[in-house]
């Protein structure tokens, strides 16, 4: 009987198993897509059937990162001759990069690409280091209404991007906020405060207290026994919160849509912005959008324990 | 682990950001918003021709067409100074001279006498508000119309010829009116072959399939409505409307799939992927087709002007824009010099050359500029029978409320017939002029 | 204030350096402060605007109109259709996640190679951008062009532009995305069942089904529920995917009615009021939420 059981167990495993890849070429295959086109010549973007095998180029990074326009008649070819090799690809396209003067003209892409960094970057930096602090209060001391004070906290992230963009739309324009780097910083730090003390708070609440008594009795002050002992404790907490704040911070849209224009405008609504001119060129979408997805493909892979803290506000800690 | 590799991360971030930051001191510099598209990219190419002369950089700034407006406007809401100069829509001059969004141009007309070298169409379509007042608010800077691409060997094919002439009884050429326009459509709508009759405009943000439902109107001899007097009812509802909009419908019909909202791009897309054998679209977007790396039937695709109406009455809808120099712009002075030198004519010319539909009059009637391309000659023409949508403050909400009406009837058929909807539509647009004491 | 006393017991340390007070104080009263001027604040002047007729985009003075803004909102069948589409969204692609979510965790709760390697690997679509996720499945989608039709075999069929599929298809991609998460959650309960529990049920000769329904899903349900929870409120938020997706008047989610309302048809005051209702509905489901919440961390 053991054995039969056994062997139905064995089968079943493998048709699980079997499944498992099934589903999971499925839910990657979109993913394969955007990772492939950025590669692709321009043609087989759009092919029906789709092109699966293609001899892959790098013209849809030489474009993303250059200022284009349509060809309204052929190159000299004089001048395709003398043309760099990057340029050559360009032309063979039936487009030539814009110059001032001998200079070849980038397009925003990098500029975009830079706001992103620094607006998540330093966002991130004030929530995690307010959060922390705030994590360790409510965990160490006790606070009249703590409960109360926490859900407030966690209510403030609950509402909808919109709801909150309204408002603050018409009061940067009082103060002059609108579409500057600060504006988002501040808001992007509004919104990951609350999940910054609430992941933090779980982190603290799991270093022993005895350690900060320990030093106390030592003749530590308090806020020497928080800097030597409790963060240096808590550095993989803070790692984990940090890149989750990066990442909503990296990805956030909707405010990004509203509130910024020329000077901070971020990548995801650049991205969609560069659906463009005549038709639309997948691949240069495609290629934005990997380099886009680069950071936070590495960072979930360095998270991937982490992963069901942080996606729980530090509910569940396993 | 973890820990080391978030640390390098950081520390490499932070070098590469310190290396960046110090790489982005700039010199004197204006920026242009438009919209994102071709004519954008040369303005960009004509503008480095004024930094390479004078060293003021000049920035095009885009965003896509169906965010256009309302990223223009909640940056002029906030009275921001991103944009020293915009390239507004025609139907913005209205909101943007009542609004003091936009510096009053009138002075500057006089002073170096635009009104002798830009084409009078487009100085009162995108300049002149209110209308007849002579006050100015722009120059003229890309003239654009709807218009028609259609693939020429489709067309000539002698088997298809013999065919369409068996079931119509008439020869197969390019379209004269509406009705030939749908039997054609209707000919070639062939699903089962992968081939589909025609391409509109079905976008319902913004303007866009109003561009398509407008020309088809116009043709029909039907009105918007009156836009001195502001009357609605009995214009916008007329019968002749309602047949436009059911025209429009039929031809909804013979698009390919999933056409329910569709732009210029996808417009573009039914002709180089062989989907349509014609398709409407801003002339604008025209240098793509004529493009051979971009559009494989290049060498088939041939270009008409909008087909009559049933009455004889033949009309497009009209797009392009002028540039205007915003009032929250701290660099007023500048921005004033850039446009005195994009008025003078060899600037006119080059912009022709690059690519733009200039509106200098010489230009545009030159015999250069009507070979340059194979759809400059139906521009030229097309520019001869362009008309407007409203140009009113509130034509935001108008924007909104045709779309609302027309665009589930013809998509979906909702909404009872044509004349309901456009009833329906013509009392919201009276109740809105009537909220803002017109 | 409670004061000293019901401090923690070390704070007879006080006498060196901050006292554990003020320390309590410094840590925490700035950030609930900045989260109040960022986050209470605004409300409190968007509520004033709601009962205003206020227009951002003219300079137009701003008249008093008491709840007309709110009577008209509810009284508008658009408005409560935009609120119908929301809540019919909000079921499809909740039930979606958690029953593929759910699906797949029973599946891969086994030893399998690389396991780690390909929940991580499904993990990477809820990390990402929804604005780019919704552009690339834009691609995805279409009939023309797009692999999505061929790849399944449906030929032309319309998604985006179909009145009737649009929703499910913002849903589908919704699904694509945070399926992985219930997953997540799901693992997570299904690796702490106990195994004694289902060695036990080996011995009784109990059925697969029996063993599932008695042993596995009333210990997994209290996270299953924190998903659904979780899941439900995002859905309601839902901007990026279907702002970027579609924009059928139809399948218009309420989030996009707000967006049109405030910034583009520049109905300040009005906008002002969609928002309070919203806001409204989200606070009551973020209370039960906090609720299941807390109790799950009791457990």
């Amino acid at each position: 009987m053991a054995v039969v059981t056994s062997a139905r167990k064995r089968v079943m495993n493998r048709m699980a198993i079997a499944a498992i890849m099934v589903i999971a070429i499925i839910f990657l295959s979109p993913l394969y897509w955007i990772g492939s086109t950025a590669f692709k010549p321009r043609s087989l973007a759009t092919t029906v059937p789709p092109t699966v095998f293609f001899q892959p180029e790098i013209t849809p990074f030489i474009k993303l990162f250059t200022k284009r326009v349509q060809l309204t008649k052929p190159v000299d070819p004089a001048v395709y001759e003398a043309a760099p090799w990057y340029e050559k690809r360009i032309y063979d396209g039936g487009e030539r990069i814009l110059r001032v003067g001998p200079n070849i003209q980038l397009s925003q892409y990098p500029n975009r690409f830079l706001n992103s960094l620094i607006i998540a970057i330093v966002s991130t930096a004030l929530a995690v280091s307010m959060g922390t602090i705030t994590a360790y209060g409510f965990s160490r001391f006790k606070m009249p209404g703590e409960a109360d004070w926490l859900f407030f906290i966690l209510s403030t992230r609950m509402l909808p991007p919109i709801v909150v963009a309204i408002p603050m739309y018409l009061m940067y324009r009082t103060v002059g906020l609108n579409d500057s780097h600060l504006g988002l910083i501040i808001l992007y730090t509004a919104f990951n405060l609350s999940f910054s003390v609430w992941l933090m708070k779980g982190f603290m609440d799991e270093i022993p207290k005895e350690y900060e008594e320990a030093a106390l009795v030592d003749g530590y002050t308090r806020m020497q026994s928080f800097f030597k002992i409790v963060l240096p404790e808590a550095v993989t907490g803070i790692a984990a919160t940090s890149v989750f704040c990066f990442i909503t911070a990296w990805n956030e849209y909707a405010f990004a849509l509203i509130m910024t224009n020329r000077r901070a405008q971020t990548t995801p609504p650049f991205i969609p912005s560069q659906v463009g001119s005549g038709l639309i060129d997948w691949t240069v979408i495609a290629a934005g959008t990997l380099l886009f997805i680069i950071p936070v493909a590495v960072f979930t892979f360095l998270l991937r324990k982490h992963l069901l803290r942080g996606v729980t506000f530090g509910a569940i800690r396993k | 682990m973890f820990r080391r590799t978030f640390m390098s991360l950081t520390l490499g971030t932070a070098i590469a950001l310190s290396g960046a930051f110090s790489a982005t001191a700039q010199s004197e510099e204006l920026t242009i918003f438009w919209a994102e598209w071709d004519p954008a990219n040369y303005l960009q190419e004509l503008a480095n021709i004024y930094t390479a002369e004078t060293g003021v950089t000049v920035t095009v700034q885009t965003t896509p067409w169906p965010d256009f407006q309302t990223k223009t406007f909640a940056e002029f809401n906030a009275k921001g100074d991103a944009f020293d100069m915009v390239v507004g829509d025609s139907q913005w001059v209205g909101a943007g001279s009542t609004g003091g969004h936009y510096v009053e141009l009138t002075d500057f007309y006089a002073k170096h006498k635009v009104l002798d070298s830009m084409a009078p169409a487009t100085v009162k379509a995108y300049s002149e508000y209110p209308g007849n007042s002579g006050k100015q608010w722009s120059i003229p800077l890309e003239g654009d119309a709807a218009g028609w691409a259609y693939r020429k060997d489709w067309f000539e094919d002698p088997k298809e010829m013999a065919a369409f002439k068996a079931k119509y009884g008439y020869d197969l050429a390019v379209p004269k009116d509406y009705k030939q326009l749908r039997d054609i459509a209707e000919f070639f709508h062939r699903p089962d072959e992968k081939r589909y009759g025609i391409a509109i405009y079905t976008d319902n943000s913004y303007d866009a399939m109003l561009m398509g439902i407008e020309s088809t109107i116009f043709s029909y001899g039907g009105e918007l409505g009156d836009y001195s007097s502001y009357k609605v009812e009995g214009i916008l509802n007329s019968p002749q409307n309602a047949e436009a909009v059911e025209m429009y419908k039929q031809l909804y019909g013979f698009t390919p799939p999933n056409w329910g909202k569709t732009f210029f791009q996808e417009s573009n897309q039914a002709i180089t992927e062989n989907l349509a054998a014609m398709s409407m679209n801003f002339f604008a977007f025209f240098p793509a087709l004529a493009n051979k790396a971009s559009n494989p039937n290049a060498d088939v695709t041939g270009y008409f002007a909008n087909p009559a109406g049933p009455g004889g009455a033949q009309h497009a809808a009209l797009g392009g824009q002028g540039i205007s120099i915003v009032s929250y712009s701290k660099k007023q002075e500048a921005s004033m010099k850039f446009l005195e030198w994009f008025i003078k004519d060899e600037t006119q010319k080059k912009w022709a050359e690059l690519g733009g539909y200039t509106c200098n009059k010489a230009v545009l009637e030159s015999e250069a500029f009507r070979k340059a391309t194979p759809y400059n000659e139906a521009f030229y023409q097309t520019m001869f029978i362009v008309k407007d949508f409203w140009a009113v403050p509130e034509y935001a909400e108008l924007l909104t409320q045709i779309n609302n009406g027309v665009y589930p009837y013809i998509i979906s058929g909702e909404g009872g017939s044509a004349q309901e909807v456009l009833n329906k539509v013509s009392a919201e647009w009276v109740a809105t002029f009537k909220k803002y004491g017109r | 204030m409670a004061g000293l006393a019901t401090l923690h017991p070390s704070s007879r340390a006080v006498a060196r350096g901050w006292s554990d007070l003020t320390i309590r104080n410094v840590f925490i009263i700035p950030t609930i402060l900045f989260l109040i001027i960022f986050n209470v604040f605004p409300l409190i002047y968007s509520l004033g605007y709601s009962f205003t007729d206020f227009r951002a985009s003219v300079n137009e003075p701003v008249k008093f109109i008491g709840l007309a803004n709110y009577r008209e909102l509810l009284s508008d069948p658009r408005i409560w259709n935009n609120f119908w589409v929301t809540a019919k969204y909000v079921m499809v692609s909740v039930f979606g996640q958690m029953v593929i979510g759910f699906g797949l965790a029973l599946l891969l709760n086994r030893s399998i190679p690389a396991k780690g390697l390909i929940t991580t690997l499904l993990m990477l679509p809820m990390m990402m951008s929804a604005a780019v996720v919704g552009l690339f499945w834009r691609l995805l989608y279409d009939p023309s062009w797009g692999p999505l039709n061929y790849v399944l075999g449906i030929g032309d069929f319309a998604w985006l532009s179909n009145a009737d599929a649009a929703l499910y298809a913002v849903a589908l991609t919704d699904i694509w995305m945070w399926a992985p998460f219930v997953m997540l959650l799901s693992l997570a309960g299904l690796s702490a069942v106990p195994q004694h529990l289902y060695e036990a049920a080996a011995i009784d000769r109990a059925g697969t089904w029996y063993t599932f329904s008695r042993i596995t899903l009333p210990l997994v349900a209290p996270l299953l529920l924190i998903a659904l929870i979780f899941r439900t409120m995002e859905a309601f938020k839902t901007f990026d995917i279907a702002y970027i997706l579609s924009t059928q008047p139809t399948t218009e989610l309420v989030s996009i009615k707000l967006y049109k309302f405030a910034f583009q048809e520049w109905q300040t005051g009005k906008s002002c009021a969609l928002a309070y209702i919203v806001l409204i509905m989200v606070l009551a489901i973020t209370n039960i939420y906090v609720k299941y919440l807390n109790k799950a961390k009791e457990r």
